[in-house]
């Protein structure tokens, strides 16, 4: 019940501001530095969502024109959603007195569950996070990889490609089955119930449905 | 909570191969009340699976569980560092990364390597757990190089004294034995003086490696005393040599002295220190009571820490090792009893890919429950879009609540389903149960193109007026390849039992699961086995419906090989398939009224 998206919670009209390449970003939601942001398309960002794009990195960008490069603190990428109440905040260093920060980035069809906090450098695709994980700075999570509810990801843990982990701090407790993200044959009527406008995915699979879904 | 509600598990046979499932019994398991499965038998923690955990073999026609597969690995390679460690490497120096990984002792979360330099990149390093903040420098160690740890650490015992190596300890051992003969012999020819028992090796209490190398030092000259000189193995008798006749002979003769020498001495076991013999000392296990009274609890560990280490007779937090991290394996599967591959990964660790693949999921109908929307239930709402979700953990006892009950079917032929239930499930809280529609047929799995193109097949159309309209024996809806039909649940009470839930009320703290693919803790289950005094046990306020399921279809006779074609003449040919299992749907969390 905890990774259920809390898209069907009583919203005003026009909850979603949808974007030209499909990307619906909750009205909401606190992003900062929009402009250090990149989003995949037919992504998700639910309300009370906190993008810290404004902690980019201060180093001098190469760039050949000469112009200014805008750096690229948060990237996401194609039907991801990240659910209500989670904050995804580059990680940083302090290396000489001077903060540092690195550019976190999120692949596709990854599902964050709600109220988590991730500071991940990056995360791939066909990741399920469950409710209220902690992801610490600097943690790799491979493909394939379940994280269950309340998990703690110590920084710097490498998540290797499909392990399901879990506890505080986070060890390896299993492997995700060979049918992960496998909606199999049955995805013309897939999970969902007739008229019910349930979901019509699966943990690790592809997250279109439930983006079209979400309105 | 492993599974958000409401899950399906699939059981698989091979859980009850001792007395054939239903599958073999027909279609009414209602017959036999004592076969219906039990969800909450403490026993259904090994049976049941998720969906997309099972295989399925297509020589057997059956599901495979990961109970009976057989696994082969394929490679080794650290979840840490990725890097794949060879098969002769494993076996040399064991299932451990030999590299930089290491984990905590204490937390287990995965350590770095940091410098203690000023300006943070030079020796010396430490490890440091950034989870618990636990460093190698609470036993005393810095490295100094940032790489190679594990052979750094090697030679680094807590403290920071060197750890001799295997030539050095089998140095020192002959030098002490050496020490020691001589002293018998001293001893020996002055007998009237007291050997004095307190010689300096003798005080130190030797580290669990050495007594380990002691002794296995000991038994390799042991077996190297045994094998090499005895006399009467066939191998060395050559009887066309003068010496093993004339030794022949000399077994016969009654003076045989010199034989006897060269025989010899039996097998014994290690009687010293020196050949790997520890023996208990009381006075340490006083020393450390001692210790606790001083420095309290907080120095000692916990069984699990202990247990990870390599030498877990340990007691003390100063005696702790960072834990080279265990390696994973990348593993085919084979079907237990045919022994066909049924999956096999891609040998490079980093792909993600599969060569072979066979998923339960498609050839097993997919199966899922779901709360019947309420506009269909409640005749005089109106038809507000502010639908609350269903509140799944929170199912109220004695009020009937209708479900859906959706089959997707992945066969690209259609399939005849029959449904059966426990009227009521099994378990302390007993619920009522009504498969509204337990006979329907599901339609075939065609290009999803078709689905588009006939959407205008899909017939039912429900509206809010429909309401109350549920009737038995109708499905509910369908389309394409699935099916939905209405179930009717009454969910039962808890306070029916003898001390209710007020211990395990939905607030109570949810299982720990350890496993994706097992459903409730061993805690859980360890309280079921013997303790039926009535109470409610862990979880058993969960709803948990099983269902079982029965599957007729006609299918091609080569099926199996449709990838290939059915060029083969046979394309008629059609037999008739069956496939029957109990899956447990768990629908939610009973609370009290
Ligand atoms: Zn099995
Ligand atoms: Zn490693
Ligand atoms: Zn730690
Ligand atoms: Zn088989």
């Amino acid at each position: 019940m905890s990774s259920r998206p809390a898209a069907r919670r009583p919203a005003p009209k026009g909850e979603y501001i949808e974007t030209d390449s499909g990307n619906k970003v909750s009205r909401r939601s606190a992003i900062t530095g929009t402009a250090n942001i990149m989003l995949g398309g037919r992504t998700v960002i639910m309300a009370d969502v906190v993008l810290r794009g404004d902690l980019h990195s201060t180093r001098p960008v190469p760039s050949s024109s000469g112009k200014d490069v805008t750096p690229t603190s948060i990237s996401i990428g194609r039907c991801t959603v990240i659910s209500t109440g989670s904050v995804i905040k580059p990680p940083c260093k302090i290396s000489r007195g001077q903060t540092h920060y690195y550019p976190i980035k999120i692949s596709d069809n990854v599902f964050v569950g709600p109220n988590c906090t991730i500071s991940a450098i990056s995360i791939s695709s066909h990741v399920h996070i469950g409710a209220n994980v902690v992801i610490q700075p600097f943690a790799i999570i491979k493909e394939n990889v379940k994280i269950l509810p309340n998990t703690v990801i110590p920084a710097n843990m490498i998540i290797a490609s499909g392990s399901v982990v879990g506890g505080q701090p986070a060890r390896v407790v299993g492997e995700v089955g060979e049918g992960w993200g496998v909606s199999g044959g049955g995805s013309g009527g897939g999970l969902g119930v007739g008229g019910g406008g349930e979901e019509k995915w699966v943990e690790g699979g592809d997250l279109r449905e439930l983006v079209r879904s979400i309105k | 909570m492993a599974q958000p509600f409401p899950y399906t598990y699939y059981t698989c046979d091979c859980f009850d191969s001792n007395n054939p499932l239903a599958s073999k019994r027909g279609p009414q398991p209602l017959e036999e009340d004592e076969r219906d499965f039990d969800p909450h038998n403490p026993r259904s923690n090994y049976t049941l699976y998720p969906l997309e955990q099972l295989l399925y073999c297509e020589d057997c026609q059956q599901i495979r569980c990961p109970r009976c597969v057989a696994e082969e690995t394929i490679n080794w390679y650290c979840p840490s560092c990725l890097f794949e460690v060879p098969s002769s490497v494993v076996k040399s120096d064991g299932n451990r990364c030999t590299r930089n990984c290491f984990n905590c002792p204490v937390c287990t979360s995965p350590m770095t390597t940091n410098s203690l330099d000023q300006h943070g990149d030079g020796p010396p390093y430490i490890l440091a757990c950034p989870y618990c903040k636990w460093s190698t420098v609470e036993i005393g160690i810095e490295v100094e190089k940032g790489t190679g740890i594990s052979a750094q650490l090697a030679k680094i015992a807590n403290g920071g004294h060197p750890i001799p190596s295997l030539k050095e300890r089998d140095k020192e051992r002959e030098r002490k034995k050496e020490l020691e003969s001589r002293r018998r012999e001293k001893d020996a020819m002055s007998p009237t003086q007291d050997s004095p028992t307190t010689d300096t090796e003798r005080d130190s209490t030797p580290s669990h490696d050495d007594l380990f190398y002691n002794l296995s030092s000991f038994y390799k000259s042991q077996i190297d005393a045994q094998t090499p000189s005895n006399p009467f193995s066939s191998a060395e008798i050559n009887f066309s040599s003068p010496s093993a006749y004339s030794r022949i002979m000399s077994m016969y003769s009654s003076s045989s002295r010199k034989n006897k020498r060269s025989k010899p001495a039996p097998a014994r076991d290690a009687a010293s220190i020196l050949e790997g013999l520890s023996i208990h000392d009381p006075s340490n296990d006083a020393q450390a009571i001692e210790r606790i009274k001083r420095e309290g609890w907080s120095t000692t560990l916990q069984p699990s820490q202990k247990l990870a280490q390599p030498d877990p007779t340990i007691r003390f937090s100063d005696e702790l090792r960072p834990l080279a991290t265990l390696l994973c394996t990348k593993r085919s599967k084979r079907c237990r009893s045919c022994r066909h591959i049924l999956s096999k990964p891609e040998n490079k660790i980093t792909s993600t890919r599969y060569k072979i693949k066979l998923l339960a999921l498609n050839h097993i109908p997919r199966i899922s429950m779901r709360a019947l929307p309420s506009q269909y239930t409640q005749s005089s709402s109106a038809p507000s879009a502010t639908a609350t979700p269903f509140a799944y953990d929170a199912l109220k006892p004695g009020i009937p609540t209708h479900f859906l009950l959706h089959i997707s079917n992945p066969l690209f032929d259609p399939i005849r389903v029959t449904l059966a239930t426990p009227s009521t499930t099994p378990g302390k809280v007993q619920s009522r149960v009504t498969i509204l529609c337990p006979q329907f047929e599901v339609g075939a799995n065609t290009d999803v193109w078709d689905d588009a193109l006939a959407s205008s097949l899909s017939p039912i159309k429900h509206s809010a007026q429909d309401a109350g309209q549920i009737e038995a024996g109708k499905i509910w809806d369908r389309g394409r390849n699935w099916t939905s039909v209405v179930v009717e649940v009454v969910p039962g009470f808890l306070d029916g039992v003898p001390g209710l839930a007020s211990s395990i009320g939905p607030g109570a703290a949810p299982p720990t699961s350890t496993n994706d693919g097992r459903k409730r803790s061993g805690t859980g289950a360890l309280r079921d086995v013997g303790e039926d005094d009535g109470d409610l046990n862990y979880d058993e306020d969960v709803l948990e419906i099983p269902v079982f399921v029965r599957l007729e279809f006609e299918a091609d006779v080569n099926a199996e090989e449709r990838g290939l074609g059915d060029s083969r003449g046979s394309k008629g040919e059609r037999e008739k398939r069956e496939e029957a299992f109990w899956v447990v749907v768990g629908l939610g969390r009973i609370v009290e009224i």
